[in-house]
This record gives C-alpha cells, sequence and structure tokens, in this order.
C-alpha cells in the first residue's frame, strides 16, 4: 500500500476531498500545517511571508490505485487550467501493514470503497 | 526501524501515551487535532430508512461523510520492537466501534539524534 501525502492550499481542500470521496476514495485525514516552497515564500515589497498556510491531507491506498487517486487529486487542486505557484506538492510514500484498530485486523486488501450512501 | 503512525480517538491519547511507556516506547510525536473520515460507514438503520425514501433519513445522511476531530501519534522503533508497539496501540484504543482509527507502518531509512549526531538504532536508544 501506499501513503499519498498532499500539500494544497486551504480555499481547495473541500474540493479536493469531494473529488476523492467521487472517485470512491472517502478515507482521509486532514492537517493543517504552514511552509514554503521553491519561490521561497511570498514577497511584498521588502516583507518576505514563508510561512504559508496549507492544509496536508494524507490517505493510503492500494498500488493499483495510486495513479487514479493522484490524478483526481491534480484535478481538484489546481488553480485555472494551467495551475498556478502554490498549488500544492504531492509525495507517495510506502506503507508496509494497516491495521484497523476496531477490529484489531491487518489489512491485506485494498481498503475498501465506501459502502452504501 | 519503522515509522508507526496510528490516527486514534482523541481521548485515547492518554492512555495509548501511558501503554507504551509501560511497553518500554517513550519517546512518540503527536499532532494536535486533525480532522478525518473512514470509509464514511453509516448506522444501518439511516441507510434501510434513505433507501426507503424517508426524508428525515436522507438529510441526516448529507452528502457527504462529516469530519471527525482525531489525533496522530507517531512512534518510531526498531524493528523488533514493531510488533509489540502495534499490539499496544490496538489493546489501549480498540473499543469494537467504527472510528477507533487506523495504524500504518512505514519503513524509515536513517534517523540522526541531533545532540550527538549518532546515527541508525543507537539514535533511537
Amino acid at each position: 500500500m501506499l501513503m499519498i501525502r498532499t500539500i494544497v492550499r486551504p480555499e481547495k481542500v473541500y474540493d479536493v476531498m469531494q473529488g476523492m470521496l467521487d472517485a470512491g476514495f472517502p478515507a482521509v485525514t486532514k492537517i493543517a500545517v504552514v511552509g514554503r516552497g521553491k519561490q521561497r515564500g511570498l514577497q511584498v515589497a521588502d516583507v518576505v511571508y514563508d510561512e504559508i498556510p496549507k492544509e496536508m491531507l494524507f490517505t493510503v491506498v492500494a498500488d493499483i490505485d495510486k495513479d487514479f487517486v493522484i490524478r483526481s487529486i491534480i484535478e481538484n487542486a489546481k488553480s485555472g487550467a494551467d495551475g498556478k505557484f502554490g498549488d500544492g506538492k504531492i509525495f507517495v510514500s510506502a506503507v508496509e501493514e494497516v491495521y484497523t484498530i476496531s477490529t484489531g485486523e491487518r489489512e491485506t486488501d485494498p481498503l475498501l470503497p465506501a459502502k452504501g450512501v | 526501524m519503522k515509522e508507526i503512525i496510528a490516527v486514534i480517538r482523541m481521548n485515547k491519547v492518554n492512555a495509548t501515551k501511558k501503554a507504551l511507556i509501560d511497553a518500554g516506547i517513550p519517546a512518540f510525536t503527536a499532532t494536535g487535532r486533525v480532522m478525518g473520515r473512514g470509509k464514511g460507514q453509516v448506522h444501518s438503520d439511516i441507510l434501510r430508512g434513505a433507501e426507503a425514501g424517508h426524508p428525515e433519513a436522507i438529510a441526516q445522511l448529507g452528502g457527504a461523510p462529516r469530519l471527525v476531530a482525531k489525533r496522530i501519534l507517531t512512534v518510531v522503533v526498531p524493528d523488533e520492537l514493531c510488533k509489540m508497539a502495534i499490539d499496544t496501540i490496538i489493546a489501549t484504543n480498540q473499543t469494537g466501534n467504527h472510528g477507533d482509527g487506523k495504524i500504518f507502518v512505514t519503513p524509515i531509512i536513517e534517523t540522526v539524534r541531533v545532540r550527538t549526531g549518532e546515527s541508525g538504532d543507537v539514535a533511537l536508544n
């Protein structure tokens, strides 16, 4: 399984989450973070803002679903058709084991899609 | 080395910290409140009501699963302690209901202790 960590603009976070829900990947955790990127933050006259607020979304998916989820995230996180500086980044890392605490089970199968609704 | 990322209920954090100390794993990092949702499972009665077309049931479901507040504990342990740490977290947090949380285990390539600069498993002890 793979962990997908996405850093997005705070105003885009609900679009991205709704997009993931529609794509059949409801499970996600959201953390407020601050950071800067390659552009070294925002400069207004002499003042540099290098702790720009963003939201980090993280979700764990099966290996085969990775490209699909990433495409759905990019589609919703972009500003305009071409995208702008500050739209964010997506990082993918390996997850060896996943456990559901309520059942104590180790999940070997892909995280199941939402039931009903 | 393994990184254990546990998304758990907010009111279980203190109990989990105690249990991990008793198990010999004192070091951890925790976030403040994080918001999230799981598979979006809802009560079966409400689902049945919505299928039958009751307006109150449909109103309760809403468009998307609600976000629930959780906290994340991150523990980095040597490989041999990994199984024990996971069992401890599951034993402390399990209530048997949906929303108890998830545990993710990811590999860590290197750990460096900032104070001395030493790296590897030594830096974890």
